[in-house]
């Protein structure tokens, strides 16, 4: 019984490994087809914060000595209305040298690039570098496989982690016989295969990749992050966390389900569970699980966190020595960040918001907007604390959702980190439905966009209800996925409870 | 422990509390069948009815004021039309070698009013298939060949710099002339032109440039205008085109004698621009027409469907009618115009609409049954071209930048003799002028109006907010079925499961585990078929490369390389007629459902995009999708119900072929006895040639659709 089970786990890793490659020969299909797809000037791939084209600028105006911050720039809302504008842009661009003469003609001011400096100076070489008779972005595009390979990766030993920690808990409560039956999943796929493989062939994923959008790499710091919580390795999740923060802010918030990762270890099932069955069966010992909550690991992680941050600030002031320092960054980065100074059409919620609301309520309204998110830290934090992966993975979609300049990229993310739950979530409520969901929104928004920018019959309601629609899929995902965890929760305690009455009868 | 026990009963059991919407949300799936049955009636109900509930057109943009201004053109404008028009017959008579002749003619004439001119060569572009092209932007995707100097196409421009104009908008006037076979009626076509443009030289109230494009037709109208709007919109900053000239010495030779002959003048050798367009008209003059008066017939279907601002087909029709005394016609479907049944149907609402009015006078429903035969006559033939997605005319070049365009064809009574050509160029100039005054009043672009509408009428129009109502109940029943099949199909499968000897709680866990996910088998069945879809549309464009194939042979090719790729991918990725065991009996159910829903995405989709096609694919899909059941248990059961449900199935799955829904409606529209196999491949071509979105929507959603419900009709578990 057992071997059969090995070798099954041994095929189902082979066909993993297959899955990897095939999913690596598909980004560079796409890569290397032509021009035609013109992914990276999607709305939904590049934002300001993400787009590759904005990279380029940036690493541009740094090498004429110029700040990548404060560059000449034009208004995207504008050329993205101007179909005739924004093709000569387009030829334009390719004839890298005249750029900047271009933005001068043009003359709208404005900044363009709001990215860390630190992946100016790492990718910012390679948007310019080419190779003979090959796409133009290749290098740059290799990377970006490479970081979502990377993560995928991570993906799985962190899901690998996390089914050890559920055995262990399962076997701590002596309930293994009854959960194998429900977990046909279980034996099929292990959760970090499918989280994995989810990841890597999520369309929203390959998009992200082929569109030459930062998000990968910013995804990349997020798991590695959690992979690091997971395993224990505080230096490492430091460093993802610091990286995360610095490239996208909203990370931040994950410092919460790191801290419960390193306290008291992956995700388990309630707490009061386990002592409740320590004091029915003195049998089981305490050093199974452990239960307390040690803080040894993270002060560790508050000194690793200050020193890293310390150490990429240190990089930032450097290379942006001369032109206006951090502060310049701060207000740039993280400014344009909190006050949605761009209001191009993306598939979030706030840039119509913000395209209507009356400029006096305008600081108002930012302040609602962004302390939404942090009104549902700490609630999903006090019920959700016996579960830190699942809580980064409900932060994750949450700030996803509610972030200024939300891209597909960001979807890919927590829908990957969704298959780590495959357990948890298996009975999950209107799984069809909001699978539905995601391909009709998915394939809606672009032709909404369609109809408004280029053929001029729709306008911007259509593409923004879309985008309403898409929020509220995701709510509803969160909703439905918390509630499902809850009640597995709750089944566990039953199973848990119920069995020595069974066992009698 | 008492207490954990009496919460989790309380979880085990919730309350029955139920809130309104999700119980009548309950109420409709579980009717579902009585639901479909009612909504897919009324939807198709509600598209007979749209003539009926066509509204008058009315102006809706004031800054418009159509013929609030008296015309100027005179009996002066139009005796110097007649005499281009005379030149052009004339120098036809005398040669017609290159054809070059006759554009400097016009360009001479251009000249003599004072406007600028430059010549704008182009080369006409195959017409190829290229995947891509449906997703990417209009104007992407140029491609640049070495053509022959032979391929050259010349369109000669006049531009007129509006004295009261900043230069920043423009009205686009075209004419399409075939220098090399040119007919009367395209040299009166350009004597209007020439007679509103010399108008249009000496008003002080013009703000907008006048562009005059005497589009080259010789490689076709609409290659001649797109060719030279791609260049308007799209700067090129290669060399390449100035190279290409230098090397064709005819069209050097023109330039030579163009610059010594009229030294001095606005001649320009490079392409010259005014702003962005605001309307572009484009004329024709055709035939003698059937019709007892002038006719002029409108048409303004664009690529995929998209219609221009109905505001200009407005000024048009209603300077048409209330000025110039010309009758406005837009194309109809003849062959409905006889149809018995439609005008017992027209009879029907007429009566019903009498009694509506006897109960209530203020109810003015229901129209007279001979203009209800004449508006659905016009609906099907608007439906037919918006849903084929290609252009009825050049203007369908101008929609693809966001420029409302539209055709006029002028059809005179009588032939066109000197005495009535003249009577022609007077009022077709009028109307032109009329038009353009108007336009030049506009202040911003045409929005105010309508985009979405359907003509049931030149002065009819059935706007979106009617006739998406028709779509919507016909496709509404298909989420509540897939509902309805998803939660059966789970039911059951839980049922079965509860016969196996267990405690309760282990099988409930189990149903929901199965339960929650099952789907993705048949989701990955059904992705699989879709994969299937895309690699069938995608393979003309290799057959295409087979040289010296006939339309019939590379439909065949098509055909078998479609089943052996159908074949293969079932093989691999999903196999269809394998029952794996006894739970997955009810799994032809569970792919229903996932088929529907994606039906429902696709359609609701297509109604985006192109309502048309949508329509027309609603009414072949949605029965063939709601009544697909497996044969072998209509066969089973043995009733009349069954069995007529069974023969209903059958004749869906034959119909809704699209080859053989393709030859049905060819036969029935023209005769069986004409019927080609190669036409469907020809068909076809036109589709992708014309980067219509239907093509899409047939290799994508369609035959997916019609392959997954006839694996469904030979389910075997």
């Amino acid at each position: 019984m057992q071997k059969m089970g090995k070798q099954k786990n041994k095929t189902a890793s082979f066909s993993f490994w297959n899955w990897v490659i095939a999913s690596i020969i598909f980004r560079l299909i796409l890569i290397y087809f032509p021009k035609n797809l013109n992914l990276a000037s999607r709305p939904e791939v590049s934002t300001p914060l993400t787009s590759f084209r904005r990279l380029a600028e940036g690493y541009w105006l740094k090498q004429l000595s110029m700040s990548p911050y404060a560059g000449f720039s034009f208004c995207f809302f504008f050329f993205s209305l101007c179909p005739t504008f924004f093709n000569f842009f387009f030829i334009l661009i390719r004839q890298k040298k005249e750029m900047y003469l271009i933005f001068l003609v043009f003359g709208y001011s404005g900044s363009m690039y709001h990215g860390s400096p630190l992946l100016l100076s790492l990718l910012g070489p390679l948007t310019v570098k080419r190779i003979e008779g090959q796409p133009n972005h290749l290098l740059y595009s290799l990377v970006s496989v490479i970081a979502d390979v990377v993560s995928a990766i991570l993906i799985r030993a962190t899901g690998k982690n996390l089914r050890l920690a559920y055995l262990r808990s399962l076997e701590s409560l002596d309930i293994v016989q009854q959960t194998k039956a429900s977990g046909e999943f279980f034996k099929i796929l292990s959760p970090g295969d499918a989280a994995a493989l989810i990841y890597l062939w999520n369309p929203f994923t390959i998009v992200a990749c082929v569109g030459l959008s930062t998000s990968p790499i910013e995804n990349m710091a997020v798991i590695l992050c959690l992979y690091g919580a997971c395993s224990r390795l505080v230096p490492l999740a430091a460093f993802g966390w610091v990286i995360a923060t610095h490239l996208s802010l909203y990370p931040a918030i994950l410092i919460i389900p790191v801290i419960f990762l390193l306290g008291c270890g992956p995700d388990a099932p309630p707490r009061k569970l386990f002592l409740q069955k320590n004091n029915k069966e003195e049998v089981l010992s305490k050093s199974k699980l452990r239960l307390g909550f040690s803080w040894r690991p993270i002060t560790h992680f508050a000194f690793w966190a200050l020193l890293w941050s310390a150490y990429v600030l240190v990089l930032c002031g450097i290379s942006l020595k001369q032109f206006g320092g951090l502060w310049e960054m701060f207000k740039s980065t993280y400014g344009f960040i909190l006050t949605v100074e761009d209001l191009s059409p993306n598939i979030g919620v706030l840039w119509y918001f913000f395209a209507e609301v009356f400029d006096f309520f305008r600081n108002f309204f930012l302040i609602v907007f962004h302390v939404n998110i942090l009104f549902m830290i700490m609630p999903l934090a006090i019920r959700l604390h016996h579960r830190p992966c699942f809580l980064a993975f409900v932060y994750i979609a949450i700030f996803s959702m509610l972030k200024s300049y939300p891209s597909v990229g960001d979807s890919a993310l927590y829908l990957g980190l969704l298959g780590w739950f495959v357990n948890e979530l298996a009975d999950i409520q209107f799984s069809f439905f909001l699978f539905c969901g995601y391909v009709g929104v998915s394939l809606l928004s672009p032709v909404m966009h369609t109809l408004w920018i280029w053929r001029g019959t729709g306008n911007a309601n259509f593409y923004f209800a879309t985008a309403m629609v898409y929020a509220c899929l995701q709510i509803i995902l969160v909703v439905e996925g918390v509630s499902a965890m809850l009640n597995h929760d709750r089944k566990l305690r039953n199973l848990a409870t119920s069995k020595p009455q069974d066992a009698k009868s | 422990m008492a207490e954990t026990k009496e919460t989790s009963e309380k979880d085990e059991k919730p309350k029955p509390r139920v809130r309104p919407i999700v119980r009548l949300g309950i109420f409709l799936i579980s009717h579902s069948v009585l639901v479909s049955v009612v909504c897919c009636t009324a939807g198709v109900l509600a598209l007979f009815l749209l003539p009926v509930l066509a509204k008058n057109t009315y102006i809706s943009e004031n800054a418009l004021m159509p013929g609030s201004a008296s015309p100027m053109l005179s009996y002066q404008h139009v005796s110097d039309g007649n005499r281009l028009v005379k030149d052009l017959t004339n120098l036809d008579l005398k040669s017609s070698e290159t054809g070059i002749e006759s554009q400097r003619v016009i360009a001479q004439y251009m000249l003599e009013l004072g406007a600028e001119v430059s010549f704008h060569k182009f080369h006409a572009q195959l017409n190829q298939f290229h995947p891509l092209h449906f997703f990417s932007s209009p104007d992407s995707g140029v491609i640049q060949e070495n053509f022959s100097c032979s391929s050259y196409g010349i369109n000669t421009v006049g531009i007129i710099r509006a004295p009261r104009g900043d230069g920043k908008e423009a009205i686009v006037l075209v004419t399409p002339y075939n220098a090399l076979k040119s007919g009367l009626g395209e040299a009166v076509s350009v004597g209007i032109a020439y007679s509103v443009f010399s108008l249009l030289t000496q008003v002080t109230w013009l703000a907008k440039d006048v562009i005059w494009l005497v589009a080259d037709s010789r490689y076709g109208e609409y290659a001649a205008v797109a060719a030279w709007l791609r260049d308007y919109q799209i700067p090129k900053f290669s060399s390449l085109s100035t190279l290409n000239s230098e090397m064709c010495p005819d069209i050097n030779n023109l330039y030579d004698l163009k610059v010594n002959s009229i030294a001095g003048s606005k001649y320009s050798n490079s392409f010259r621009r005014a702003g962005t367009m605001a309307a572009a008209l484009v004329l024709k003059v055709g035939d003698q027409s059937e019709q007892y008066e002038d006719t002029i017939s409108i048409y303004a279907e664009a690529s995929n469907g998209q219609m221009p601002n109905l505001d200009l087909i407005n000024v048009v029709n209603y300077l048409a009618v209330h000025r110039q005394g010309l009758r406005v016609q837009v194309e109809k479907l003849w062959s409905l115009l006889n149809s018995s049944w439609l005008k017992s149907l027209g009879e029907i609402f007429e009566s019903l609409g009498k009694v509506a009015k006897s109960l209530n006078p203020e109810w003015k429903f229901g129209i007279p049954a001979t203009e209800y035969v004449e508006g659905t006559a016009t609906l099907a033939s608007s439906l037919y071209y918006q849903a084929l997605g290609v252009p009825t005319g050049p203007h369908g070049a101008f929609r693809d930048y966001q420029v409302d365009a539209i055709t006029l064809e002028i059809s005179p009574k009588y032939s066109l003799d000197k005495f009535r050509r003249n009577d022609i160029l007077l009022r077709g100039g009028r109307l032109i002028e009329g038009v353009i005054r108007s336009v030049n009043n506009l202040l911003e672009k045409f929005h105010q109006s309508f985009f979405l509408y359907l003509l049931t009428s030149p002065s009819k129009f059935v706007s979106v907010g009617v006739y998406m109502i028709a779509l919507a109940l016909l496709i509404a029943p298909l989420p509540m079925v897939a509902a309805s099949l998803y939660v059966d199909a789970n039911s059951l499968d839980s049922k079965t499961n509860k016969s196996t000897p267990s405690t309760i709680a282990d099988t409930a866990e189990r149903g929901i585990t199965i339960r929650s996910w099952r789907w993705l088998y048949s989701a990955k069945l059904v992705f699989a078929v879709h994969v299937w879809g895309a690699i069938v549309s995608l393979l003309p464009y290799f057959i295409c490369q087979i040289p010296d194939c006939s339309s019939t042979i590379s439909f065949m090719i098509w055909v078998v390389l479609s089943m052996i790729s159908l074949l293969t991918l079932y093989s691999v990725l999903a196999s269809p007629f394998s029952c794996n065991n006894a739970s997955q009996e009810k799994e032809w159910a569970l792919v229903k459902s996932v088929t529907i829903s994606y039906v429902f995405i696709g359609l609701g989709l297509m109604s985006v995009i192109n309502f048309a096609t949508a329509e027309i694919g609603a009414l072949l899909m949605v029965p063939m999708c709601l009544l697909a059941r497996p044969l072998k248990f209509d066969l089973r059961a043995g009733s009349l119900r069954s069995f007529s449900r069974m023969v209903c199935n059958l004749v869906l799955g034959l119909i809704a072929f699209p080859p053989a829904a393709f030859f049905l409606l060819k036969g029935m529209l023209e005769d069986f006895g004409s019927v080609n196999i190669g036409d469907f491949w020809m068909w076809v071509e036109s589709l992708w040639a014309w980067n219509s979105a239907t093509y899409i929507f047939i290799g994508m959603v369609y035959l997916p659709c019609w392959v997954l419900c006839v694996h469904i009709l030979l389910h075997t578990c």
